[in-house]
């Protein structure tokens, strides 16, 4: 009881003794386990929505649609569908249904969009749930929600459709296809029959108008759904001689519609594309998933640079504790005492730094989970299950145990003697950094020999950057890659902006932190050889610029590297070519990061070079 | 002091303080570390300050280095007054004219023997070539031209203290400021740093050492014992025989 | 000007006394004969060696003297050996009874007095009967000590490395700083006192 007494007192006046260390410890920490909140919060988020929109809607289990290729004499032929109705395992269907393509235009956004022609009676399958507004009926088109909602519209809007007058009679939800702009029907196909699929041949279409698809074909690529009454549709489809049919069916094992759908699937551009309900739970997924990525990506860089900055904080401090560690040993604490001490101060931050994260991750979820508008309901309402909290819980008591077991066992290896004596860890000596110096002007010959004698240091200095700029480049030539293809409208997979704007946020916090850790450790560590050589001849601004760009030229690298590794990261992330951001951004990005560092260690530099030298190397006297 | 100390003619003194002050604190904390200093040393003149520890000596090489600044009073070095300089020309005057030697060495760690002599050279702007030709010349003087790739861990604490005596001298200083040299030294070393320093008073070299080592006036001109942040005596060692050392054999019946 | 006393002290001033009395030299020169045989000038250089400077004390003729007394004393016998160059020398020769008295002197523990009695005295005294002020006595042979120490450190450097002499100096050295610390402490003590 005593000795746990002991141990926490320990704990605590260390602490107490060091508040800006255990604030950065905190800071560091905390950044990841938001994080990481936030990834796991994420998961699972949609799938309560999509499946109660699908019960809302009866939603189909198989989508089946066919259209007319360019150059086909004539339209495509319904009875194939058809025999798919009678298919057996099918017990109901609905359909087939007409489509075609048109230009949607509402408030100067011009919009692709695939229109369905229906019945103003409901649907024994696929009956869009009307969430704003009526049904369809003769002039008055219905919008898919995700579309209405990239576009502004809502009902009672006037909208123009392939240059004709229409009104926005509602705006509904179906769980037959993605939101927008991931609308595909036939001869576009999706799903997990066609993905190992050769795409059937592409040819060159005929020039597209501004109102419609190119005469007898269909565009491809990012567009929305609207119905439309099956009179307007086919006054549409006559027009542009854009034509197809689609079948919603119902499985009696809708477990099994992959199943299904690979027994019918024909590899013809005359057959019809298939699709599950699965490839478009995977559709309304797929902007969620590469949210999540984008977070668990920066939780794993946001970790590195923790560890990084835990690293340098717990060896910056390794003299103060070894000799706190012989003193203790020397009035009979153990080495297990030791590491208990040790143990309990870094459990206690990471304790609050896991309450932190949660919190911090748990008020941020709803900004990333507001695209859930295209399925039924607002997604539910982001909870930290006990799951969540003991992972991340988990985690950061990791990175706390981790930074406490190697300064543990150095402390409990070290001779008592010696870490009285406070033998500081001596400096490396890099031979040929230091001959290369000598040619420098004096600011540089400083710097280079102050980055030289922490060798680690100065390449945690690297990796921190590096991995924030990779983080940051990521984040912007993905952000760049979604503009580039970006639909009209606010098209919701910018939304994974939002994350990455998070992530790149976090990172910069992470990385600033990170470097306040390396430039504390530094000055603390060259406050005897600044004054040193201030009193060799050095002038306080040399002194001051030779500690900043010791800090500058790590971390020009370090930017370099990740300008590097973001954009290699992004490719990974991607299975689309990567665009590469704008230069000016690159070189931003770049420069920010040697400024922001820069800027970080000036100020305890020029603090340091006003205190006076003989009052410096009294103190630090070896 | 009311003499001139011998200087030379023509020449006035190379180091001089007037009324030097030095106050730390305040009100009832006030601690007054320099009491109205008077100071000369003339150019080639050994002067050694003594006194107990918390004298105040340290706090006057400081100052006379112009590592702090007095509270009040004056100094000048070769005729300039540096008590007022900017942190600028301090550093300018202090690579081109003052070479210091620390009680604990302060020699940069990773650095070889060489390479810390090079050290005010490169501060003070002279070609890597003539630094390294220069540091290898005094190394050699201080009699450690084999020892110049060591690293100051590998040395003893006199072998250190002599290539911090080389790197006080690569800028060829007006003036040598010396404080407590032979404070972490054993007798041995001691008296290798003291030959070496009697070397360079012989050469001319101006030397101003504080110490509490008596040791220290074997090689000074002139002796100046300090208490409680004033001059109180100052002792002219004429250098004499050894004759009435006999009388401290002890041989005598 | 503000109170800096300054001396000029010239510590060549001083002749070397002469005609010391060595009490010790009867032993060293028995326990330099306990190995061989020798003549009276090798056991006089054998003595210079180990003194270094301090050898000065030592004139000329008195290592010839004391081994008169020596012989008288039947510690030691000598022996005239021809030299066809030069004048007949002396080869001095260990007794029984000289060999008795160095091992007698080998085993004898006793050390110098440390104490400064007289000095501490005389402070007592002067501040006592009013005669002096102990600081300014104190301050007088801190300065005459100091003078001394810096010519025996100065010896000391002139010894080369290794030197037996060079030893001695050390002791001296080591003893007069002794002294200082312990004049510091006067110093303090009496410094610290109200004026009568």
């Amino acid at each position: 009881m005593g000795r746990t007494l002991l141990v926490f007192r320990l704990a605590a006046r260390d602490l107490r003794r060091r508040p800006a260390e255990a604030v950065l410890l905190l800071l560091a920490l905390t950044a990841a386990t938001a994080t990481l909140t936030l990834g796991l919060i994420l998961n699972g988020v949609i799938s309560e929505p999509y499946q109660s929109t699908r019960e809302a809607t009866a939603g189909p289990d198989v989508i089946a649609s066919l259209g007319r290729l360019h150059g086909a004499e004539t339209g495509p032929d319904p009875a194939a569908l058809k025999a798919l109705t009678d298919a057996p395992g099918v017990v109901a269907h609905s359909g087939p249904y007409l489509y075609t393509q048109a230009a949607l235009e509402a408030g100067g956004v011009t919009v692709r969009v695939w229109a369905q022609g229906r019945h103003t009676s409901p649907a024994d399958v696929d009956q869009p749930k009307v969430t704003e507004g009526n049904w369809v009926r003769d002039g008055g088109a219905v919008l898919e929600a995700g579309l209405a909602q990239a576009l502004g519209a809502s009902a009672g809007d006037r909208i123009t459709l392939g240059g004709r007058s229409f009104q926005v009679a509602g705006v509904a939800v179906t769980a037959a296809m993605p939101p927008y702009p991931k609308v595909c029907y036939s001869p576009c196909r999706y799903g997990a029959a066609a993905q190992n699929a050769p795409p059937p041949p592409i040819e060159s279409l005929p020039p597209t108008s501004k109102a419609g698809p190119p005469p007898g074909a269909f565009w491809m690529g990012a567009s929305g759904l609207i119905w439309l009454s099956e009179a307007d549709a086919q006054s549409f489809a006559k027009q542009t001689q854009s034509l197809g049919y689609l079948v919603n069916l119902k499985l009696a094992d809708p477990a099994g519609a992959a199943t299904f759908v690979r027994g019918h699937f024909q590899n013809l551009v005359t057959a019809p594309s298939l699709a599950t309900w699965q490839d478009v739970f995977d559709g309304h997924m797929w902007l969620i998933e590469a949210q999540r990525t984008a977070l668990m990506g920066g939780t794993w860089l946001l970790g590195l640079i923790a560890l990084g900055s835990i690293a340098v904080l717990v060896g910056g401090r390794m003299t103060d504790q070894l000799r706190r560690v012989g003193l203790l040993k020397a009035v009979g604490g153990t080495p297990g005492l030791v590491a208990a001490v040790l143990l309990a101060e870094h459990v206690a931050v990471a304790l609050l730094a896991t309450v932190a994260g949660l919190v911090t991750g748990w008020l941020a979820a709803p900004l990333l989970t507001e695209p859930g508008a295209a399925l039924l309901g607002s997604a539910a309402t982001p909870a930290v299950t006990p799951a969540t909290a003991g992972l991340v819980a988990a985690v950061a008591l990791g990175i706390a145990g981790l930074a406490s077991f190697v300064p543990a066992v150095r402390a409990a290896r070290t001779s008592t003697v010696r870490a009285l004596a406070d033998v500081p860890r001596p400096p490396r000596r890099a031979a040929r950094l230091i001959a290369i110096s000598a040619r420098l002007p004096v600011p540089l010959l400083l710097a280079v020999r102050a980055a030289a004698r922490r060798p680690r240091r100065t390449l945690l200095a690297v990796a921190g950057v590096a991995v924030s700029v990779t983080g940051i480049v990521a984040a912007l030539s993905v952000h760049a890659d979604r503009y580039a293809e970006k639909a009209p409208g606010t098209d919701p997979r910018t939304g994974l902006s939002q994350a990455l704007l998070m992530v790149a946020i976090m990172l910069v916090v992470q990385a600033a932190v990170n470097a306040i850790c390396i430039i504390w450790a530094t000055t603390l560590d060259a406050r005897r050889s600044s004054a040193l050589a201030r009193a060799l001849g050095a002038t306080p601004d040399q002194v001051s610029a030779g500690l900043a760009a010791a800090q500058a030229l790590p971390a020009l690298a370090g930017a370099l590297l990740g300008l590097a590794g973001g954009i290699g990261l992004a490719e990974v992330l991607n299975e689309d070519a990567v665009v590469i951001p704008p230069p000016w951004q690159l070189a931003a990005v770049i420069l920010g990061a040697v400024a922001v560092v820069t800027a970080l260690t000036a100020v305890p530099a020029r603090i340091g070079a006003r205190r006076s030298v003989g009052e410096i190397l009294r103190t630090e006297a070896a | 002091m009311t003499q001139a100390n011998g200087s030379l003619p023509g020449i006035g003194p190379v180091l001089r303080t007037q009324d030097l002050q030095m106050r730390y604190g305040r009100g009832a904390g006030l601690v007054r570390a320099l009491n109205g200093v008077e100071l000369e040393a003339a150019a080639g003149e050994a002067v050694a300050v003594m006194g107990p520890s918390g004298s105040g000596k340290s706090t006057l090489l400081n100052l006379l280095g112009g590592l702090e600044r007095p509270s009040a009073g004056e100094v000048w070095l070769a005729g300039n007054r540096i008590d007022g300089m900017s942190e600028k020309e301090l550093a300018r005057l202090r690579r081109q004219s003052i070479g210091f030697v620390f009680q604990a060495f302060h020699l940069m760690d990773e650095l070889t023997a060489q390479e810390n002599v090079e050290l005010p050279a490169l501060l003070a702007g002279r070609s890597p070539r003539t630094a390294r030709r220069r540091a290898a010349q005094l190394l050699e003087r201080v009699g450690l031209d084999d020892r110049a790739g060591h690293l100051p861990s590998a040395m003893s604490g006199g072998e250190r203290q002599r290539v911090a005596v080389a790197r006080a001298l690569v800028n060829e200083p007006l003036i040598v400021l010396a404080d407590e040299p032979t404070g972490n030294l054993d007798s041995a070393a001691t008296a290798d740093v003291l030959r070496l320093l009697d070397g360079l008073r012989a050469a001319g070299q101006t030397l101003v050492i504080v110490t509490h080592d008596a040791r220290v006036t074997a090689i000074a001109d002139r002796l100046i014992t300090m208490r409680d942040g004033s001059l109180v005596e100052e002792t002219r060692l004429t250098r004499g025989t050894v004759g009435r050392l006999a009388e401290l054999t002890g041989l005598e019946g | 000007m503000c109170g800096v006393e300054v001396r000029a002290v010239d510590v060549s001033g001083k002749e070397p006394s002469s005609g010391y009395r060595l009490r010790v030299v009867q032993e060293v020169l028995l326990a330099l004969l306990a190995k061989e045989a020798s003549y009276g000038y090798q056991l006089r250089a054998q003595l210079q060696l180990a003194l270094g400077p301090l050898a000065d004390a030592l004139n000329a003729g008195q290592v010839y003297v004391t081994l008169n007394r020596l012989e008288k004393a039947g510690l030691a016998t000598a022996e005239r050996v021809g030299q066809s160059d030069r004048p007949d020398r002396k080869v001095y020769r260990l007794t029984a009874a000289g060999h008795e008295r160095v091992v007698e002197w080998l085993g004898d523990m006793s050390w110098p007095k440390a104490a400064p009695t007289e000095f501490h005295l005389k402070l007592v005294a002067a501040a006592a009967a009013g005669l002096a002020n102990p600081a300014h006595l104190v301050d007088a042979q801190r300065h005459a000590v100091l003078v001394e120490l810096a010519a025996a450190q100065r010896a000391a450097l002139t010894e080369p490395h290794g030197s037996v002499a060079g030893l001695l100096l050390e002791g001296v050295v080591l003893r007069l700083q002794a002294d200082l610390t312990w004049l510091d402490a006067c110093a303090r003590h009496w410094s610290s006192r109200k004026e009568p």
